[in-house]
């Protein structure tokens, strides 16, 4: 090849192969500091929806078997908070916990409690609007034969919960999908703290600003694997789930 | 039955928007009789049977218990703790026919009682071979029987039954007719609605009908009268 013929500009092409190289040794030498981050995602995200969800599926089930005045109104209130953005979720907890707020004094501003608290409001009405339509689905008389069988109330509301166990599995892992992604209500409430608050979604917007982009890919291949396994289960879940 | 033997229901109201469904209807059920309740399409038969069951509010009622006077959520109570009504339609839940016998069992139990008593109704409604098939694929007449088998296990006083046999094919027709027998001399109350009464011709020992809301007795062909100076109570719901 004669040497004046200009070469192809391969730098671009092999800085991304080689942050990519880097990735993947971050994540399969098990990283300390990557891992680290991934658990408290985890953990962070766990945590409140183990805390949200019974609550949540308490009330969807009150919003799809009782008729009461403002349930429609409720129901509305919830379709619109579904839409709210996480960073308005966090901005508004960032006001009541910061330390002139009214919950000030609890001192939970840029704790991993303060993100759970984030966390919980912005999959609750997740939970809510997809618990009410999987229980709605469910057939009345599943409850009412379960009552005629002498089935106490709550022994009931468990048993439409497993009749409608598919549609609620759905909702869970869709309200687990949303806040373990999420950037804007974490970032706010917990402050990317290294080792403590630094989660998935913080470390990647906040790190890659700063050059750290094999760490960031590294992460965002987490958050599509994750994301993959969790719409196989949910297109799982939601096709069992449909009436027969 | 709740005192005696007898079970009565007075000054039963109910009505939807402008439709008084049920006007001030009054009878009583017996142990080990079966009524007949028939009537038209609409004429209030399946909403009667959900009252009784505790499982749908009437506008009043007023129940014999020999106690003072009770509001609907004692009444509902009672209702729950002695009838049990059985859907036109059986919902089966998800799970094997074993397991939907298992529902009906108190959950204090032990295993083995659980067990013996599930293989005594599956023995009881000729469920044996069907006993870990998925409840929701039987036909019609296998989910009835499955009903009436869930039905058996919780030994109610009153059992009230929704035209129990109008999907039905003669064969589990018959099936049916002879579970019911069973109950009957068990000594249970049945409350029966259908608007074919030629299907049960030996079971039934009286007939009411429901007409613009009356419930009337067949045989006499008279809105049956409630005597006012009955020493109960009335509930109002
Ligand atoms: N939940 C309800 N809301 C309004 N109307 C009802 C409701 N349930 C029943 N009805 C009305 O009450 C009447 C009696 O219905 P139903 O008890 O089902 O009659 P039947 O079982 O004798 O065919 C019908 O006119 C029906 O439309
Ligand atoms: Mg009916």
């Amino acid at each position: 090849m004669p040497e004046s013929l200009p070469q192809p500009n391969t730098d671009h092409m092999d800085s991304l192969t080689t942050t990519t190289l880097a990735a993947l040794e971050l994540l399969f030498s098990g990283n300390p500091e990557l891992w680290e981050i991934i658990a408290i995602s985890f953990r962070v995200s766990g945590v409140a929806i183990l805390v949200a969800s019974p609550p949540a599926l308490l009330v969807a089930f009150i919003l799809a078997y009782y008729q009461f005045p403002g349930r429609r109104l409720l129901i509305s209130i919830n379709s619109t908070l579904l839409s709210v953005p996480a960073v308005v979720v966090g901005l508004t907890l960032f006001i009541l916990l910061s330390r002139q707020g009214p919950l000030g004094e609890w001192k939970l501003l840029f704790t991993q409690t303060a993100m759970v608290l984030g966390q919980i409001a912005l999959a609750f009405p997740i939970l809510v609007a997809m618990g009410h339509s999987a229980l709605q689905a469910c057939d009345r008389r599943a409850w009412e034969t379960a009552r005629t069988l002498g089935a106490t109330p709550l022994r009931a509301l468990i048993t439409i919960m497993r009749e409608a166990r598919f549609g609620l599995m759905a909702a869970l892992l869709a309200a687990f999908g949303r806040i373990i992604a999420e950037v804007g209500a974490s970032m706010m409430l917990g402050g990317n703290i290294l080792h403590y608050t630094r989660n998935i979604p913080t470390a990647i917007a906040l790190e890659s600003s700063k050059g750290e982009f094999a760490q960031g890919i590294a992460l965002g291949l987490v958050l599509l694997i994750l994301a993959f396994t969790l719409n196989a289960f949910l297109q799982h879940f939601q096709g069992k789930g449909q009436p027969a | 039955m709740t005192t005696a033997d007898q079970f009565n229901v007075h000054y039963l109201k109910k009505h939807y928007a402008k439709r008084q469904v049920l006007d001030e209807v009054t009878f009583s059920l017996q142990a080990g009789q079966t009524h007949l309740l028939s009537g038209d399409n609409g004429a209030g038969k399946t909403t009667l049977l959900r009252i009784l069951a505790g499982l749908e509010k009437p506008d009043s009622i007023q129940i014999d218990l020999g106690m003072g006077p009770l509001n609907w959520r004692h009444v509902k109570k009672t209702l729950q703790q002695h009838a049990l009504y059985l859907h036109q339609h059986p919902y089966m839940f998800d799970g094997t026919v074993s397991y939907n016998l298992g529902y009906a069992i108190g959950v204090k139990l032990t295993k083995q009682e659980r067990q013996r008593q599930i293989d005594k109704a599956l023995e009881w409604a000729d469920l044996k071979q069907l006993s870990q098939a998925p409840a929701k694929s039987l036909s019609g007449g296998e989910k009835q029987r499955v009903s009436l088998a869930r039905a058996w296990l919780k030994r109610p006083s009153i059992l009230l039954l929704d035209e129990p046999t109008s999907n039905l094919d003669q064969e589990s027709r018959h099936r049916t007719l002879s579970l019911l027998e069973a109950f009957k001399s068990d000594g249970t109350a049945m409350l029966l609605a259908s608007h074919d009464p030629m299907h049960f011709p030996s079971l039934i020992d009286q007939h009411l009908r429901l007409d613009q809301g009356k419930l009337i007795r067949i045989d006499d062909q008279n809105p049956i009268e409630f005597d006012q100076t009955h020493p109960n109570f009335r509930s109002t719901a």
